[in-house]
């Protein structure tokens, strides 16, 4: 471990470390554009310029490209390292536009920030500046090369850590140009990460283009629910209207990045036909009012029917306090279990991969980037779990293997062994090599394979003869398994968790990683445990033992593949009760006018819920891992909205229009409590985590701020036994 | 003494028949037959054998970092890109005598086991390099190339590759990417060239003069390589080119570490009637003005060293005392910046603004605050990636070092005073 | 736009090397060479043969001096300003083609003839000033012998 003195403070490291990633653990931040923790050093910009005052180097160096080492003295203050950077800034801003009123990067410029620290103020260049056209690139980003200070930062991104190959750097000398090949959309599902990785306004965020500045937003950190891995990000919202979402940095999941459905797909919260006021019979009521005979029909029904005639569907999307809030409600009545899923193999997917998932095995999305070897079945990492096709990408740039099985082969950004086998064979050529495994002993090679350079995502795969998976897994060091749960069924996803069982390391044991259908399928299968999935509820209400169904976030009227069926059936409903924070089929469906219904009338009611970015809300991503997102504005219609886009009225008043919503576990806290007859306004967030807390037996310390790093497995946490419901198909 | 140039004819190139009458490709046969390849390398330095395509790195030491464990195949690359202005040696070295290179090539390659061997060969050298693809054919049909070389068991092929151009592309870790058809910027160690070269194989890359050597130390031996220098310190023969105002232009073989003003008058023929020496760029634009008080400095890389100069690539271009040495730097500036591979601040952005201050005063608009500017900037563009911007500036450096004077009378007469 | 002929060739030659990528250049010299410059469509099908997209085919053309990617004239005229050359009658050779061809820097006879363009030092110091002229050297140049180069060239 050397020890090296920077600015008079003394430090260790982990050897190989350079010496400007040195310094930031002893929390000095050497000024830098080029490098990038996640695309290293390359020495371009010449930013990071330090002296070395005494020990194995001397002289004038720059920090990105010197390992730290025994003995080091450095000082980032001294006279000449400043004055070069000041010197370096000079040159980098001849050039530059000085269009900042202009750009999207005020308060996230990366160069301003530089410019001012490094004391360069005037330009004394008199010669005219170096003009570029910009492209189109899509819809997604926005190009304007002439503030471009050629950091290739976004060219290391796309090309070498993305695989992309569409966007690039042209020219030379002093007339590089980073660019396509001609106007298009970029072609790479990473692409927004240009925005954050730019360190100017060349590479911005179009959606968000002009609608503020970083300091007029309003920020808080959150979580993506766009697939089930949740990677961090940051929230940005003005006048009620979210603005952009940013990747933050989260090394256990998505490191410093995030996909593009993650970033751009925020939509659902700014659309203009969203609920936001409650409706009963497709009529405009109170909130107050739509509980009220909500709970009064629901009382009639559980008396006169009993209370097996009631059931309640939440969805994988609902955050933690939702479905457990759904599931507390059900069992205060005495209802029937909630479920959480539409389709019944789907449930038993999720539940088959839950409850196979042990602290042993359980790997996070960051530790895929360490495996050696990664054996994934059953999923298109680039549509189910796009990050996870990044991190595949790291893996194998640093040498590991990947194999892929799959009938046909799968778009991603990276050399694969593709071996096709059917899905007929797939489970027991699982279980063979399990039983291979077990009865082989370990020798000593690692697994090494030479890859062919890779040439885009469509290429096909290495060509043979292949080495036998068993003898790879067998001799890796750290092998991961990645199973998906969408196409394969509960016998595959078993068969991965066996082969992870008994694949023998030295190290460690093997990872075992899912990909799951939503951003909380893992908290619905615990919410839904002893609970039905709506094709099996399905013909319960056809025949006419359910008579009330509640809706939380979920949407089977779309997601049921014979939507004439569930229409017709849940026509027979006395009950229909719809919680959404989208204008989903089912809120269409109970929102809509009761005129031409048949009599008796059946109730609807659409009770407005809140975003996650509305409301403190957890979910639980595909490894067991609980984490929580804090509201970056007040629910609301947004400004823009109100408005009509003109300039926001000067005229104030004191409530928001449109907020007629409430977080969906507070609505039905609420009707548990009015049908239970207890005071509903006592109940909060923290209440709803300490009635968790005791369903699960863990302790939440902090129960308004669950710590990002609480893993809830089926072996950790306590609920009720997850058993799949196998029937013969 | 003649030994590169020992074949040299007016206006044709040796052929094989000559190269092997005067005992070409014994060597080979020696290296093949009677050294190990340890013993190869051992001779290569002992006979202090520097490269001759300006860094100056004994060859020798270059072919033991060639791990024995490196995997294969290895590259050997004869670096004809040549584009250092002033500097045409290789060009003449093979439009006179191009076994001798050819030779050399496959003596490395034996001595490193790299069995890829590669000609690259800047874009208007393609007389040259139709000259080595032909006598590479030659060479083969004779026996010195492809599959097991003279019954050794030792293989090797050697392709042209022609540079599209770029000075950078000379640049040895540029040109490895240039070969692997990407963009020409060069690469830092670690890892090593010789390590992870071309396709991350090992790549041993020479000058076309060193290569052009190389079979005459095998042949000879080390103690004789190095009696053919001028200086006790120095070893061979240098090629030098000699340009700019004097009576007889051209490439000279004499021995490493003649001295500067007998290259220029009894070689090169003396001053231009009516022209006075004024200064020399002693190794391409590259290296720092040796003004009058260096005529008489012995050209090699210890002496020149010593001076605080650099031998570069020996290409001596000589400025006369009409001539602007302000312009000529500016010349020599917009070279430079043009050239640029972009990767790095300095570079990219300081030689345009270093043309920029030229220009200005040049043109009569320069100011006082221009000439610590330029300083300031010569001093930091040594702090680049890569070597072309130090060679960059030292014109510049040196400028303003021994002509000061020139500079500010350019600012104080508001023109240039050559005009 | 390439012959099936030529194609075939240039297959052969690609396939012969282990990363046919190293060939992106020569094939492009050969393109060049044949069709003057290398058109979109021309840098589209070299991207294809060599197996590269055509970014990455742009990132190396427009890196180098000698690939153009503009309509050029049927001859380039690159006249060398390198600091030999710039000594020793440069711009007189430079005035001279400028008022010859009627053209400045950059442009093309109006007959499609020649284009001018400068370069950097050829390395024919020692014969300056001199001009390459379809990667054919010219030097020791005088208005007479420029004539004498030009005439030759349809
Ligand atoms: C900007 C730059 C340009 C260079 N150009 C050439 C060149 O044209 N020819 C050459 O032989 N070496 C050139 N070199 C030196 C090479 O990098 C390398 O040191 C040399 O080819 C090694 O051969 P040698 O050991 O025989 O000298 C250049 C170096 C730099 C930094
Ligand atoms: S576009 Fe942005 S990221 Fe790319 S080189 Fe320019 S400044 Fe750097
Ligand atoms: S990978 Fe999944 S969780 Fe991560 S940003 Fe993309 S959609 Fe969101
Ligand atoms: S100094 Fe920098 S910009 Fe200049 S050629 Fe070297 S790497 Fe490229
Ligand atoms: S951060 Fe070190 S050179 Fe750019």
């Amino acid at each position: 471990m050397p020890k090296l003195m920077i600015d008079d403070r003394k430090i260790e490291v982990a050897p190989g470390v350079k010496v400007i990633a040195a310094a930031e653990q002893a929390g000095i931040v050497i000024p830098r554009f080029c490098y990038h923790p996640a695309l290293g050093s390359v020495g371009a910009c010449r930013l990071c310029a330090v002296k070395f005052l005494d020990g194995p180097v001397r002289g004038l160096q720059m920090s990105c490209m010197v390992e730290a080492r025994d003995g080091m003295v450095i000082s980032s203050t001294d006279d000449e390292a400043v004055d070069f950077r000041r010197f370096v800034i000079e040159l980098l801003m001849r050039n530059h536009p000085h269009d900042c009123p202009v750009c999207d990067e005020g308060g996230y410029c990366l160069l301003q920030d530089e410019t001012i620290a490094g004391g360069h103020a005037m330009r004394r260049s008199m010669g005219k500046k170096r003009t570029h056209r910009d492209q189109y690139i899509g819809e997604l980003v926005q190009h304007e090369m002439n503030r471009c200070i050629q950091c290739y930062r976004c060219q290391r991104f796309y090309q070498d850590y993305c695989g992309y190959r569409d966007f690039g750097v042209m020219g030379s000398a002093s007339r590089v140009y980073f660019g396509r090949y001609a106007d298009g959309a970029l072609e790479n599902p990473f692409s927004g990460n240009l925005i954050d990785i730019c360190p100017t306004g060349v590479l911005t965020d179009k959606p968000a283009r002009f609608k503020g500045r970083r300091w007029d937003f309003q920020r808080a950190p959150s979580i993506c629910i766009h697939c089930s891995l949740g990677c961090s990000i940051t929230v940005n919202a003005r006048y009620r209207e979210l603005v952009r979402v940013e990747a933050r940095r989260n090394d256990d999941i998505n490191g410093h990045f995030i996909c593009d459905r993650g970033r751009y797909g925020f939509a659902f919260a700014n659309h203009p036909d969203r609920p936001r006021q409650a409706r009963i019979n497709g009529r405009d009521t109170s909130y107050e009012e739509a509980i009220q005979t909500t709970t009064q029909r629901l009382s009639e029904i559980a008396r006169t029917l009993g209370p097996d005639s009631i059931a309640c569907l939440s969805s994988s999307r609902a955050g933690v306090e939702t479905q457990m809030s759904l599931k507390f409600l059900t069992r205060s009545q005495g209802w029937r279990q909630p479920g959480c899923f539409v389709d019944r193999s789907e449930q038993n997917s999720v539940t088959a991969a839950v409850g196979r998932l042990t602290p042993e095995r359980v790997v996070s999305l960051g530790e895929i980037e360490k495996a050696d070897l990664i054996l994934v079945i059953g999923v298109d990492p680039i549509l189910e779990a796009p990050m996870l096709a990044l991190a595949m990408r790291q893996a194998q740039r640093a040498g590991a293997g990947i194999i892929i099985l799959n009938p046909q082969p799968v778009s991603v950004p990276f050399a694969y062994d593709h071996r096709p086998i059917s899905p007929d064979d797939l489970c027991s050529t699982l279980q063979k090599w399990t039983r291979s495994i077990s009865s082989q002993t370990r020798t000593e090679s690692h697994f090494v394979e030479k890859h062919e350079e890779y040439r885009g995502p469509e290429t096909p795969s290495v060509p043979c003869p292949l080495p036998p998976v068993d003898s790879l897994l067998q001799n890796s060091r750290r092998p991961m398994i990645v199973c998906g749960t969408n196409i394969v069924g509960t016998a595959i996803i078993h068969a991965a968790a066996d082969l992870a069982r008994d694949i023998h390391s030295d190290c460690r044991f093997p990872g075992l990683f899912y990909v799951l259908p939503g951003p909380n399928a893992f908290g619905a299968a615990f919410a839904s445990a002893g609970g039905k999935s709506f094709s099996d509820i399905l013909p319960d209400i056809e025949t006419g033992n359910i008579k009330a169904l509640i809706l939380v976030e979920a949407d089977p009227i779309f997601q049921f593949p014979d939507q004439e069926r569930v229409k017709n059936a849940v026509k027979q409903l006395d009950l229909l009760v719809v919680l959404d924070y989208v204008p989903s089929r089912s809120v269409g469906f109970a929102g809509q006018s009761l005129a031409e219904m048949v009599s008796p009338a059946p109730l609807h009611v659409v009770i407005p819920t809140l975003t996650h970015f509305e409301t403190q809300a957890s979910f639980i991503n595909q490894e067991g891992r609980l984490q929580q997102t804090t509201p970056v504005h007040v629910n609301g219609l947004p400004m823009s909205q109100l408005t009509g886009g003109k300039h926001p009225p000067r005229k104030f008043r004191s409530d928001v229009p449109g907020a007629g919503a409430r977080a969906a576990w507070q609505v039905l806290s609420e009707l548990e409590a009015v049908l239970s007859s207890t005071p509903a306004d006592s109940i909060t967030f923290a209440d709803i985590w300490y009635r968790i807390g005791l369903a699960w037996n863990i302790s939440v310390e902090n129960r308004t701020e669950i710590p990002g790093n609480l893993r809830i497995l089926s072996t950790t946490v306590e609920s009720e036994p997850m058993t799949e419901h196998y029937r013969d198909d | 003494m003649q030994i590169l140039f020992q074949n040299r004819q007016p206006d044709r190139i040796a052929s094989l028949e000559e190269y092997r009458n005067s005992g070409g490709y014994e060597a080979l046969t020696l290296a093949l037959k009677k050294y190990t390849r340890a013993e190869v390398q051992q001779l290569a330095l002992d006979a202090v054998l520097l490269g001759r395509g300006g860094a100056g790195f004994p060859a020798g030491r270059k072919w033991m970092t060639v791990a024995e464990s490196a995997p294969f195949p290895r590259y050997m690359v004869c670096n004809a890109d040549e584009m250092e202005p002033g500097t045409f040696k290789d060009r003449v070295l093979i439009h006179t005598d191009p076994h001798q290179i050819i030779e050399g090539m496959i003596i490395v390659g034996y001595s490193v086991l790299a069995e890829k061997g590669i000609v690259f060969i800047r874009t208007s050298y393609e007389n040259a390099a139709r000259i080595m693809e032909q006598e590479i054919v030659r060479a083969k049909e004779a026996g010195f190339l492809g599959k097991n070389i003279l019954g050794s068991g030792f293989s090797m092929e050697i392709a042209v590759h022609r540079s599209a151009g770029r000075y950078i592309c000379g640049e040895n870790t540029a040109q490895m990417r240039a070969i692997e058809g990407k963009r020409a910027n060069p690469t830092q160690p670690p890892p090593y060239a010789t390590e992870k070269g071309i396709w991350g194989l090992p790549t041993v890359t020479h000058n076309v003069e060193t290569l052009a050597c190389i079979p005459h130390i095998l042949r000879h031996g080390p103690e004789w390589f190095k009696s053919l220098a001028a200086t006790p310190t120095a070893a061979g023969t240098k090629l030098y080119c000699v340009s700019g105002r004097v009576n007889r232009p051209g490439c000279f073989e004499l021995p490493m570490g003649t001295r500067l003003s007998e290259i220029i008058e009894d070689h090169a023929g003396g001053m231009q009637e009516g022209y006075q020496f004024k200064a020399c760029l002693p190794g391409g634009a590259s290296t720092r003005f040796l003004p009058k008080s260096f005529y008489d400095i012995e050209m090699d890389f210890d002496a020149m060293k010593q001076a605080g100069h650099r031998l570069g690539t020996g290409s001596i271009i000589v400025f006369d005392h009409k001539t602007c040495l302000v312009a000529a730097t500016l010349n020599m500036i917009e070279f430079f910046a043009r050239e640029s591979c972009g990767w790095c601040t300095p570079c990219r952005e300081g030689l345009p603004y270093i043309r920029e201050i030229l220009s200005r005063i040049e043109s009569g608009e320069g100011c006082n605050d221009d000439i610590p500017q330029l300083r300031r900037m010569c001093r930091y563009l040594c702090n680049t990636y890569c070597a072309l911007a130090p060679g960059a500036v030292s014109p510049v450096e040196s400028l303003l070092t021994y002509f000061e004077d020139d500079v500010q009378e350019h600012i104080r007469q508001r023109k240039c005073p050559f005009k | 736009m390439i012959p099936d002929d030529l194609k075939e060739t240039l297959q052969r030659q690609i396939a012969a090397t282990d990363h046919p990528r190293e060939q992106v250049m020569d094939v492009v010299f050969i393109l060049q060479d044949r069709f003057g410059y290398l058109s979109d469509p021309l840098l589209e099908e070299v991207a294809a043969l060599v197996g590269m997209t055509p970014l990455e085919v742009e990132e190396i053309a427009t890196f180098y001096e000698f690939i153009y990617r503009k309509p050029v004239g049927r001859h380039v005229i690159h006249v060398c300003d390198g600091v030999v050359c710039w000594m020793l009658e440069y711009q007189s050779v430079l005035d001279y083609l400028r008022s010859k061809l009627g053209i400045d820097y950059g442009q093309t006879t109006d007959d499609g003839r020649f284009t001018l363009l400068p370069t950097c030092c050829l390395g024919y110091c020692d014969r300056a000033p001199a001009m390459m002229i379809d990667r054919k050297i010219y030097g020791r140049l005088t208005p007479e012998r420029i004539d004498e180069i030009l005439g030759k060239l349809r």
